[in-house]
């Protein structure tokens, strides 16, 4: 499984045409097909290219939105399973 | 726009131009619903179909009550709509309700339904959290919108079997908790 830095997962925040790649307890997720991460932005405070672990915290759903995009590589030195 | 109601918003500790880009992408979901939901109405047919038309109906005509309440309070806090609808219909804060593969197929539209739905319950959620306590009047209006969501989704989740709603069929005027905006 591919590995990402954080400075690399950067990078795949949907613009100039790159995929969109979001990251959620040292997992790295495609959204790129998700309607509601066109431009690599999620409603409107989430930005596409970062660790998400602590954002989902406080969203209005859980993990579960994530699980049905592919997991295309892990996050170095990421939060994990911290709590 | 109403200088001193956005002025009080942004003294809150609010985004405000965050939170008018949540409206204007919530309020195109409402119209995209109403929109889609008429497709999916109108293939609610036959014995199966027939018994879930009305409730498809009333979340419908609500769901336009929404757009119709939010797009005040979107130009009071100086915001404004798209002046192009297909970006109008490209923002919006849910997937389209899309008619499913099989337009006979009552249980997928079903899931369709009560999909669309828990998106919006996940919106107005996100609103009321960002504001309760803060911006008094889109809190009021969230939360009102939010109730009408809920009870939607209630009503698709029990035709879907998972359970009772707790709710009746509307009894008389459609939205019992908006339509004070609407005045």
């Amino acid at each position: 499984m591919k590995k990402f830095t954080k400075a690399e997962l950067g990078k795949y925040n949907g613009k100039n045409g790159m995929p969109i790649f979001v990251a959620y307890q040292g997992k790295v997720y495609d959204v790129s097909s998700s309607f509601l991460w066109k431009k690599g932005k999620h409603q409107v405070l989430h930005k596409a290219g970062l660790d998400l672990t602590e954002n989902l915290k406080v969203a209005p759903h859980g993990a579960e939105m994530l699980e049905k995009f592919p997991v295309v590589g892990i996050l170095e030195h990421s939060c994990g399973n911290c709590s | 726009m109403a200088k001193v109601t956005r002025e009080m918003v942004e003294r809150s500790g609010i985004n405000v131009d965050q939170l008018v880009e949540l409206l204007v992408k919530n309020a195109a979901a409402e119209l995209t619903t109403y929109y889609y939901y008429t497709i999916l109405r109108f293939n609610l047919i036959g014995l199966e179909g027939e018994g879930i038309k009305e409730i498809a109906e009333t979340a419908r005509i609500e769901d336009r009550n929404h757009f119709e309440a939010l797009v005040p309070r979107i130009y009071e806090l100086d915001g404004k709509l798209p002046r192009n609808m297909n970006d109008f219909h490209d923002i919006s804060a849910c997937p389209p309700a899309y008619l499913p593969a099989d337009p006979a197929d009552v249980q997928a539209i079903l899931k369709v339904l009560v999909e669309a739905e828990r998106c919006a319950v996940r919106g107005y959620t996100q609103i009321c959290n960002m504001t309760a306590g803060k911006d008094h009047r889109t809190y009021d209006l969230a939360q009102a919108i939010l109730n009408e969501e809920i009870e939607h989704e209630s009503w698709f989740s029990e035709f879907l079997g998972e359970g009772p709603s707790g709710h009746f069929l509307r009894r008389g005027e459609t939205s019992p908790f908006v339509s004070k905006f609407l005045k």
